[in-house]
C-alpha cells in the first residue's frame, strides 16, 4: 500500500512535467540507422521470473533485428491494483512505452482515446509500416470499429475467435446423481436441485465455493441473462458494475435491470434461498481463497468464469484432477438464448500518443501479427522447451509445469485464428462448442457507440458507491426483505442520477442510431 | 534570551547561512522529501475541479468546478464517511492516549529491569505485526463456517454466530484490534517524557511522604500534560485519516458491515479501484484533507486560548 501511494505520489509530481513534455512531444524519428530501435510494448499480467521468456525475446529480437532492425521488450501491468496501474502509467505519459495493450470493453479503451492515451493511426501510416494488419482488417471492414472522430485510434484483435460470456462450471457425474439426465442442468434455477444434493451429499464440499470479489454480481446476472432479452450496455461502468441495458425487443431504448422490472427480485430471492440453504460460505463477501482451486479438488460442487476459461483450462484440469467428474458448462442465457459474441475489440493494440518510434512500432506490430515465425514465438515460446506440436496439436514437453513454467507474454492485441492450433489441454470439442454458440449468438450491436462520459463520470462514480453496497450483499441473499432492500437501492440510485445519465446515453444512442440504424 | 546578554551585531543573511551550513546541509534530505511528495504534487489538486484529459493536461482540461464533488452529496456517503471517520479517530486517540499513559506509568513502576525489557518488547511486537495477516487472523478467529471461536460455540452446543453480517459489533472488534497494534508502541514517547521528569521532583515527593498513587497524581500526570497535548495535537491533524490498512483488511468488499466500518479511505480506494476515474477520488482527498486541516486549527486556536505555551503554533 506504502509503495502503492509513493508510486502514484511520484507520477503524480512528474505529472506536471509529462504534461508539458506531452503537449512538444511530436513523433520525431532519430533513429540511428545502425543501431536497431527498441520497442516497448505494456501488457496485462504478472511478469513471468522463470528466464523462459528472456529466452524467447532473444530468438524472436534476433529475427526482428534482421526483419526491420528493431528488438521488442515487454512492460508489464502486474494483476495486483491492475486497474489503477494501467490507467496511472497512462496518466503519466511515460514515454518508454510505444505499444499499449488495449480494450473497449473492459480496458477502457474509448476512454483513454477520448482523453488523449493514444496516437491517431493515419492510412498511409497504417499502409506503409502494418500493410499486412492494414490489409487484413480493411478486408474485414473492421477499421471503423476503431475510429474516434473519424481518426482510427488503436488495430482490432479481429481475427481471433473467443467467448469471454460467463456461466457456471458443474459436475456431470454430481449432477447425473441428482437427477439430472446426462448430467445436463439446463435452467439457472435447476442449480437449487444440484445444490442442495451436493449439500446433502458431499459433506466435505460446499455447493458452490464462491468467493469475494469482482464477481459479486454471478447470481444476479446468470438469472436476469436468462429471464430477460436484455443485455448490458458495454463501456458504461458504475464501480464494478453495469447497470445500464437495451433490449433485443427494443434495441434503441436504454434501460437498466436493476431498476425497471420484477426480474432483480426473482434473482434476489433465489439468491436468498441459495444463502439459507448454504450454497456458500455464509461469510462469502470476507473468503479469499482460491476457489477454483477448490473446485479442482472437489471441494466445491461449481465454479464460475468464461466458457474460454471452460473450454482451455477446466476440462482439462478436472479430467486430470477429478477423473470421471465430466465437467459442464451452464452459460447464462443458455435457456433463452440472450448470448452475444465478444466484440472485436476485446482485445486491441494501440500505439502510445508519445512513442518516440511510432512508424517502427507499426512494423513490429505487423510481424508479431502476422509472420508466422515471430507469432510462434512470442504466443507459444521455444519448440521444444515452451511446447512441442503433436499431431498437429500444441502440446508441452515432459514434465512442463504451466503454473511454473509458464511463457506469460499475454499478447491480447492482434492474435490470428490461422496461427492458432488446438492445444492438448484444450477441450476436444472446443470448435463444436464455438460453433454451437456462434450458431445462437448474436452481434454487439453498437461497438462503433462511443460514450460521452465526461458529464456523466461523477454520477456514475455515487452511483458505483450505491451499487458496491447493495449488489454483493443481493448477490448473496444477505438481505431478510430483499424486495425492500431493491426499493432502497432505487431510490438511492435515481437520488443519485440514475435518470439524469439514462437520458445522457440514449441521447448518445439517438444520435449514433442515425447513421447505424438498429435492426 | 536571558536579560544579561550583550546585544551582537545582527549578521548578513549570506553570513548566517555560512556559519550554520552544516545544520542546513543535513537538512537538505529532509526538505527535498517534503518538496518532492508534499509540495510538488499540491498544484494536481487542480485535477479535482476539472474534467481531465491526457492531450491537454492537469492545467489545460476543461474546467469544472465543484461538480466532481457532488457525487459525495448524491450517493448520500458523505454524512456516514465523514461520521464513521471521526468517531473511530476519536476512539483511537482518546482510548489510545489513555492506554499509552498508563502502560507508561506501570512500565516505570517496573522496577526489575529484566522483567521490564521483556515486557516492554512484547507489548511492542504487535505493531510490527503486517495487517495483512491480521485480516486473515481475524476470519480464521471470527468466520462462520471454520472459525475457531464458534467451532468452540457449537462444541460447546451453542449456536454460532454471524460475525461478518453484525455491524454493530465490528466498531468495538476494529478499536480493540486497532489498540492492541499501536498502544505498545506509543506508550514509548510517555516513558521517555517520563523518564525525562527532574528526579528530584520525585525524591522531593518521597521525602513528603507520598504512595505511589500521589506521586503518579501530582507529579508524574502534571508532567505528561505538554507531551500528552502535543501528540493530541498531531493526532488530531490525521482525524480524517484512519488506519487505512486495517479497515481495508478486516472488512474488505463485505457491504453488509459498510453502514459502520466504512471511511473515506477505503470507500476512496475502492472508487478509485473499480472506476477510471481520477477526478472524483481527488475530490474526496482534497474534501478530507481541507476538513482535517480545518479541524487542527480549530483545536490549536482553542488550546491558545487555554494556554499559550501547549499550542503547537
Amino acid at each position: 500500500m506504502k509503495r502503492r501511494i509513493l508510486r502514484t505520489g511520484a507520477v503524480i509530481a512528474t505529472l506536471g512535467m509529462g504534461v508539458t513534455m506531452l503537449a512538444a512531444c511530436t513523433a520525431a524519428s532519430e533513429d540511428d540507422p545502425s543501431k536497431p530501435t527498441a520497442i516497448t510494448m505494456l501488457v496485462l499480467g504478472d511478469k513471468p521470473s522463470n528466464g523462459r521468456l528472456e529466452a524467447m525475446l532473444d530468438k524472436l529480437n534476433a529475427n526482428l533485428k534482421k526483419q526491420v532492425n528493431a528488438t521488442l521488450d515487454l512492460y508489464y501491468v502486474e494483476w495486483a491494483d491492475w486497474q489503477t496501474q494501467y490507467n496511472v502509467q497512462l496518466l503519466s505519459g511515460d514515454d518508454n512505452v510505444d505499444l499499449i495493450t488495449t480494450a473497449t470493453d473492459w480496458l477502457f479503451g474509448w476512454e483513454n482515446a477520448q482523453k488523449g492515451a493514444f496516437l491517431p493511426l493515419s492510412e498511409d501510416m497504417l499502409k506503409e509500416n502494418a500493410p499486412k494488419t492494414w490489409a487484413q482488417v480493411d478486408a474485414a471492414g473492421d477499421w471503423e470499429l476503431t475510429k474516434l472522430d473519424g481518426e482510427i485510434q488503436f488495430i482490432p484483435e479481429d481475427n481471433y475467435t473467443q467467448y469471454t460470456n460467463h456461466g457456471f462450471f458443474y459436475r456431470g457425474d454430481w449432477a447425473e446423481e441428482a437427477g439430472f439426465p446426462g448430467g445436463e442442468i439446463t435452467k439457472f434455477e435447476d442449480f437449487t436441485k444440484y445444490f442442495q444434493w451436493v449439500k446433502d451429499n458431499k459433506p466435505d464440499a460446499y455447493p458452490w465455493d464462491a468467493a469475494s470479489g469482482a464477481s459479486n454480481d454471478a447470481v444476479l446476472t446468470g438469472y436476469l441473462q436468462g429471464h430477460t432479452d436484455q443485455m448490458t450496455l458495454q463501456g458504461v461502468s458504475a464501480g464494478n458494475y453495469f447497470p445500464y441495458t437495451t433490449s433485443e425487443s427494443d434495441p434503441g431504448t436504454v434501460t437498466s435491470w436493476l431498476m425497471e422490472g420484477d426480474e432483480l427480485l426473482g434473482a434476489a430471492e433465489l439468491a436468498k434461498e441459495w444463502n439459507k440453504i448454504g450454497v456458500w460460505r455464509e461469510d462469502s463477501l470476507n473468503y479469499d481463497g482460491d476457489t477454483r482451486e477448490e473446485f479442482y479438488s472437489g471441494l466445491s460442487g461449481a465454479d464460475q468464469h468464461h466458457t474460454q476459461t471452460f473450454l482451455t483450462q477446466i476440462v482439462d484440469n478436472m479430467n486430470k484432477k477429478q477423473p470421471g467428474s465430466n465437467p459442464k458448462m451452464f452459460y447464462w442465457g443458455e435457456e433463452n438464448g440472450n448470448l452475444y459474441k465478444d466484440i472485436k475489440t476485446h482485445g486491441a493494440m494501440a500505439v502510445s500518443a508519445n512513442s518516440k518510434h511510432p512508424e517502427k512500432a507499426l512494423q513490429v506490430y505487423d510481424l508479431i501479427r502476422n509472420d508466422k515465425t515471430d507469432y510462434d514465438l512470442l504466443n507459444f515460446g521455444i519448440e521444444g522447451t515452451d511446447y512441442v506440436m503433436q499431431d498437429g496439436k500444441l502440446g508441452f514437453p515432459e514434465g512442463y509445469d504451466p503454473s511454473k513454467d509458464a511463457l506469460g507474454s499475454n499478447f491480447w492485441g492482434g492474435r490470428m485464428d490461422e496461427y492458432e492450433p488446438l492445444k492438448v489441454s484444450d477441450a476436444p470439442n472446443l470448435k463444436d462448442v464455438y460453433a454451437d454458440l456462434d450458431k445462437v449468438a448474436r452481434d454487439y450491436p453498437y461497438s462503433t457507440l462511443i460514450i460521452d462520459k465526461s458529464s456523466i463520470d461523477p454520477t456514475l462514480a455515487a452511483m458505483g458507491a450505491v451499487l458496491s453496497e447493495y449488489i454483493p450483499q443481493l448477490n448473496y441473499g444477505k438481505f431478510d426483505d430483499p424486495a425492500k432492500a431493491i426499493a432502497e437501492m432505487r431510490q438511492k440510485l435515481k437520488d443519485a442520477g440514475y435518470d439524469e445519465v439514462r437520458e445522457s446515453l440514449q441521447a448518445d444512442i439517438d444520435e449514433w442510431a442515425k447513421d447505424h440504424p438498429l435492426k | 534570551m536571558s536579560l544579561t546578554q550583550t546585544p551582537r551585531r545582527r549578521k548578513s543573511v549570506w553570513g548566517q547561512v555560512k556559519s550554520s551550513r552544516m545544520l542546513i546541509l543535513m537538512c537538505v534530505p529532509a526538505l527535498a522529501f517534503f518538496i518532492v511528495f508534499n509540495y510538488a504534487p499540491l498544484p494536481g489538486i487542480w485535477i479535482a475541479f476539472t474534467d481531465f484529459n491526457y492531450r491537454d493536461g492537469i492545467f489545460g482540461s476543461p474546467f469544472v468546478g465543484l461538480k466532481n464533488f457532488q457525487f459525495l452529496i448524491k450517493s448520500g456517503m458523505l454524512w456516514d464517511l465523514t461520521r464513521n471517520t471521526i468517531l473511530y479517530n476519536i476512539a483511537f486517540i482518546v482510548l489510545g492516549n489513555i492506554l499509552q499513559i498508563a502502560i507508561a506509568i506501570m512500565f516505570n513502576e517496573v522496577r526489575l529491569k529484566f522483567f521490564k525489557k521483556i515486557t516492554q518488547g512484547i507489548m511492542f511486537l504487535p505493531y510490527f505485526i503486517s495487517v495483512v495477516l491480521i485480516g486473515v487472523i481475524a476470519f480464521n478467529l471470527l468466520n462462520y463456517d471454520t472459525g475457531a471461536l464458534n467451532t468452540l460455540i457449537k462444541q460447546t452446543g451453542g449456536d454460532p454466530l454471524k460475525i461478518y453480517s453484525m455491524a454493530g459489533l465490528w466498531p468495538l472488534i476494529i478499536i480493540i484490534i486497532h489498540l492492541w497494534q499501536s498502544t505498545g508502541y506509543g506508550s514509548i514517547v510517555y516513558f521517555a517524557a517520563i523518564m525525562g521528569i527532574d528526579k528530584g521532583l520525585f525524591e522531593a515527593a518521597e521525602i513528603d511522604g507520598a504512595s505511589a498513587w500521589q506521586r503518579i497524581r501530582f507529579v508524574i500526570l502534571p508532567s505528561l500534560k505538554p507531551t500528552f497535548i502535543i501528540l493530541f495535537l498531531f493526532s488530531l491533524g490525521g482525524i480524517m485519516s484512519g488506519n487505512f490498512g486495517l479497515f481495508w483488511n478486516l472488512i474488505g468488499n463485505n457491504a453488509t458491515l459498510f453502514s459502520t466500518t466504512d471511511i473515506i479511505e477505503t470507500s476512496v480506494y475502492r472508487m478509485v479501484m473499480s472506476q477510471n476515474n481520477f477526478t472524483t477520488s481527488t475530490a474526496v482527498g482534497l474534501y478530507q484533507s481541507l476538513f482535517g486541516f480545518a479541524i487542527v486549527m480549530t483545536a490549536n486556536w482553542l488550546v491558545r486560548r487555554m494556554n499559550k505555551d501547549y499550542a503547537l503554533f
